[in-house]
């Protein structure tokens, strides 16, 4: 489980959110900004671990969404892509940090 | 009534006076012009279209004039105006049918958000439609008028036209535009294409305009179910090859190439959503229209 002092992320609501999956890829619809992007795997599931989460999610909790297994949320190399993720939906808008 | 019914006289005498209603697709035009190289594109290329009534509802008020001033002696230029506004720079005098034509193209862009306008050309084959998104002188229209010489439906060469509702492709069959090496490439490879003079030197190099053919023009109210889209991209000496094009590029290659995406909002994204995921969705280079159509026609065959 994260610990309670890191980030913890929402995604904008789910209204505010249009998205299709084909193949691994997403197209994503930002209500709020008007712009459509295109995420790969990793972003995709990152944004649809957020949407289904309903609530703040830290990295962990969200590399923990992505797989089941039990070392998930301490895979470094996948904690670096999520918060790389994270910090790019920040910029777009699809994501941000809770208040602390 | 169509344009090839109407005497040469009443066709030049609409144009200049009340204006000639033409209907294109689900689109009326109301064009006015004294110019003959107006009346002479229109009576080639618009031959087979429709003429509404005089009187009629017009969906767009067109005019090309010449400028009233001494440079109409000296170099000539071609106005175009709409609703009586200038929304361009005058061009020279001998470009006035291309003018049009892309002035047309611009009162569907700018104003059919009835439809999700995509800058496509598409054809279509059994009520299956070809989806061709490209930026200038990716060979679009090229190809176009490949297919559409072998068989293939012209829908547009241009502006493609979604419909909001069922998603199917609405016709706009216009005269397709050949740029530069294109206008031989056509001219060899259907002899009895029918071709207008080309104008040089405008801001597209040298430019014709083909007519569409007489069964696209009749059948310009069947609308085609999106099928395939394809991004094609010419290379001079390449062989013809299909690449899968993932769905989600495709999706965003046609956002990229749709007028009025933003205009409709979450409506045009499922729009797109509901044509890609009924599309096979490909990356296609060639470099000889013969090849090219095979594939196409195997495509089709395939469906």
């Amino acid at each position: 489980m994260s610990l309670s002092s890191a980030p913890h992320w929402r995604s904008v609501s789910v209204d505010a959110i249009a998205w299709r999956e084909w193949n691994g890829e997403f197209v994503v619809r930002n209500e709020r900004s008007g712009s459509t992007h295109l995420l790969g795997p990793l972003a995709g599931d990152v944004l649809r671990a957020l949407l289904d989460a309903g609530q703040g999610l830290s990295v962990a909790d969200i590399a923990a969404c992505l797989d089941d297994g039990p070392k998930a949320a301490s895979d470094s190399t996948l904690l670096a892509a999520i918060e790389e993720v994270l910090s790019e939906f920040k910029r777009l808008g699809l994501a941000e940090p809770e208040a602390q | 009534m169509i344009v090839a019914d109407l005497p040469e006289r009443e066709l030049a005498r609409r144009l200049a006076g009340p204006g000639l209603r033409l209907r294109t697709g689900p689109v009326v035009n109301r064009i006015q012009s004294r110019l003959t190289g107006i009346a002479e594109g229109v009576a080639l290329q618009y031959a087979d279209h429709t003429v509404e009534e005089p009187e009629g509802f017009a969906d767009f008020h067109v005019r090309l004039a010449s400028p009233r001033s001494l440079r109409r002696w000296m170099s000539p230029q071609v106005h175009f105006l709409f609703d009586g506004a200038r929304p361009f720079l005058p061009l020279p005098a001998d470009q006035a049918f291309a003018m049009l034509e892309w002035g047309l193209n611009w009162c569907v862009s700018a104003h059919c958000h009835q439809f999700l306008v995509v800058h496509a050309a598409s054809v279509e084959r059994s009520g299956l439609a070809v989806l061709l998104p490209g930026n200038p002188g990716a060979g679009k229209s090229t190809l176009c008028a490949g297919l559409v010489n072998r068989g293939w439906r012209l829908l547009s060469d241009e502006l493609s036209l979604l419909d909001l509702a069922t998603g199917g492709v609405v016709p706009l069959p216009r005269p397709v535009s050949l740029k530069n090496e294109s206008i031989d490439a056509i001219r060899r490879f259907s002899p009895g294409t029918v071709l207008g003079p080309p104008v040089h030197d405008t801001v597209k190099g040298s430019v014709a305009h083909m007519k569409p053919p007489t069964d696209s023009v009749r059948r310009a109210m069947e609308t085609a179910r999106p099928r395939w889209i394809v991004m094609p991209r010419y290379e001079g000496g390449a062989a013809a090859h299909l690449a899968p094009l993932s769905k989600a590029r495709a999706f965003m290659h046609l956002a990229d190439h749709a007028f009025n995406y933003d205009v409709h909002g979450r409506r045009g994204f499922e729009l797109l959503a509901q044509v890609v995921t009924g599309s096979a969705c490909f990356e296609f280079e060639y470099g000889a229209l013969e090849d090219a159509i095979a594939v196409f026609d195997d495509l089709a065959r395939n469906a």
